[in-house]
């Protein structure tokens, strides 16, 4: 107990004696940790996107012309049997020409003339939002445009991949970006542990001779790496709130649709604690086994 | 209490200790002598583990050195005071706190700490100089500082590296009144010097190295 608030005690004072090499490494981690923050933010908001994209993903399937009611229903209710479908909705041909009307507005005279509907009847399906894959809307596709009674079927593949393809990045930078940085931490404090380590070589060597322990000899330096890390962590936490107010919340006075962004508070209590593990680390690694003999 | 048994200690081709055979009862106080390079300080050194003999077998206190563990190092250290020959003080660290450190690694609380470095300050006449920083200290200030260090923790055995090396005449006579003391309370004491003054008219047991084995041991 008076051992580890001895260690606090020197831990300190070591910190305030070499404050120069302790502050620039502080703002070292600071701005690293405040880019992992940032990136958070972004691919957060990102990410938030790309899970909503799939709500905007449908397939048609267009109907033979003519078709039975019987059978009509008979595909709805099998495709809505299927896990993979969130909604079914059947477009009636009539429907289809009062929409296609509606989006032409006043360019209806296109459609004089034709003294039949032109449309078919057609089924609006709607995925739910895990099966939104490239490999799943291909697979769909094939196996309902086998089912009799349909013509022919359309799906934005393209959106499908691009949405997946979203979302993989999204991931991928997130780690990323995270373990560079991350690892740019753990250096930034492990060189400034062992510098510190080696200024105090002479000290340690008398520290052992006195009959002090590893863990002794080790908690101060442990303990630097670990303050230096929780305020890095702190100054990244107040960097991320100057940059969302100054930034995005004037942004978003201009570009309304900057609202909606989110902020992931859960990151900024966890900057701190982020910031010691990382300190902490380096700190052992920079210090490695003590050896007494 | 300590004892060697053919210990032999060499520096790459440098034979520094050659089967070096010694007892020392608990509660005696013994001299090592020998001219400058004989291999005294190696001796101390072997018994804290600062080295590792080459040959032979060391026990302390019924502890065969050999068989520790690397954590059960600390341990032994802590039953041996030592005064080392260059005193081995921090000189960032005020006279007192240089005492108070070898209580800190014990894991002693703040208040004993206070009151037992010092005790050990007064033993050696520095409390006037508790706060001062090694550096602004004479020679002889320093070793009774390192002599304060070394006894702070009540040690079994108590270790001294040319303790009166840069003290006069007087002085070296308070020490060596100090360490008799000391033995007197039941401390084993083992000191190294060359100082042959040490020993004129000493009752106490005195081992002379010279060349790395013992010539003769005197006991008057
Ligand atoms: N670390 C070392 N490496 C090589 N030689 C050493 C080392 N330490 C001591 N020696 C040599 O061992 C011999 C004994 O040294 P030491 O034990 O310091 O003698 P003393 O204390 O009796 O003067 C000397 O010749 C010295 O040069
Ligand atoms: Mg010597």
């Amino acid at each position: 107990m008076t051992a580890s608030s001895y260690s606090f005690k020197s831990a300190f004072k070591s910190l305030a004696k070499e404050k120069w090499i302790n502050i620039l490494s502080t703002l070292t981690v600071g701005s690293s940790l405040l880019i992992i923050t940032l990136a958070v933010f972004f691919l957060y908001n990102i990410e938030f996107i790309a899970n909503h994209l799939p709500e905007r993903f449908s397939m048609m399937a267009y109907l033979q012309d003519p078709i039975s009611q019987e059978d009509t229903q008979k595909i709805i209710d099998t495709l809505r049997t299927r896990p993979e479908v969130l909604k079914v909705r059947y477009i009636s041909k009539e429907e289809a020409l009062l929409e296609l009307k509606q989006t032409l507005k006043d360019s209806t005279h296109i459609l004089e003339g034709l003294d039949e509907n032109p449309l078919t009847s057609s089924i609006e399906i709607k995925l739910r939002k895990e099966f939104v894959t490239p490999a799943t809307t291909s697979r769909m596709a094939t196996e309902i445009k086998k089912m009799p009674g349909i013509d022919t079927i359309y799906y934005g593949e393209r959106i499908a991949e691009a949405i997946h393809m979203l979302k993989r990045s999204v991931q991928n930078i997130s780690i990323i970006i995270f373990l560079t940085i991350s690892l740019g931490v753990v250096f930034v404090t492990y060189s400034t542990v062992k510098i510190l380590f080696y200024r105090k070589k002479e000290e340690i060597e008398i520290l052992k001779l006195l009959g002090a322990t590893g863990s002794f000899i080790r908690a101060p330096f442990l303990i630097e790496g670990g303050v230096i890390g929780l305020f890095g962590g702190i100054l990244g936490v107040a960097g991320a709130f100057v940059f969302y107010f100054a930034v995005t919340y004037r942004l978003s006075m201009v570009i309304p649709m900057l609202k909606t962004l989110i902020f992931p508070i859960g990151v900024l209590i966890a900057l701190p604690f982020v910031g010691i593990i990382l300190g902490v680390i380096g700190s052992a690694i920079a210090i490695g086994r003590i050896r007494l003999w | 209490m300590i004892s060697f048994k053919n210990v032999s200690k060499f520096y790459d081709h440098n034979t520094v200790l050659k089967n070096v055979s010694f007892n020392i009862a608990k509660g005696e106080m013994a001299f090592i002598t020998g001219p400058s390079g004989a291999g005294k300080s190696t001796l101390l050194k072997l018994m804290y583990m600062a080295e590792l003999p080459d040959e032979g077998d060391i026990t302390i206190e019924s502890v065969h050195l050999s068989s520790l563990k690397m954590s059960e190092i600390p341990m032994l250290r802590r039953k041996i005071g030592v005064v080392f020959q260059d005193f081995k003080l921090i000189n960032n660290l005020t006279v007192f706190d240089n005492v108070a450190l070898a209580l800190h690694i014990r894991g002693i609380s703040e208040r004993e700490i206070r009151a037992m470095a010092s005790e050990s300050l007064k033993r050696v006449n520095l409390r006037h100089l508790a706060e001062s920083f090694p550096k602004s200290l004479s020679g002889g200030e320093q070793q009774r500082v390192a002599i304060a260090r070394a006894i702070v923790g009540g040690p079994v055995v108590l270790l001294a590296d040319e303790p009166t090396g840069n003290l006069d005449p007087g002085t070296a006579l308070d020490i060596i009144m100090l360490f008799r003391e000391l033995n007197d309370q039941g401390t084993t004491i083992l000191i190294a010097t060359h100082n042959r003054e040490l020993l004129r008219n000493t009752d106490k047991k005195t081992l002379k190295l010279e060349g790395g084995t013992f010539v003769q041991e005197e006991i008057v």
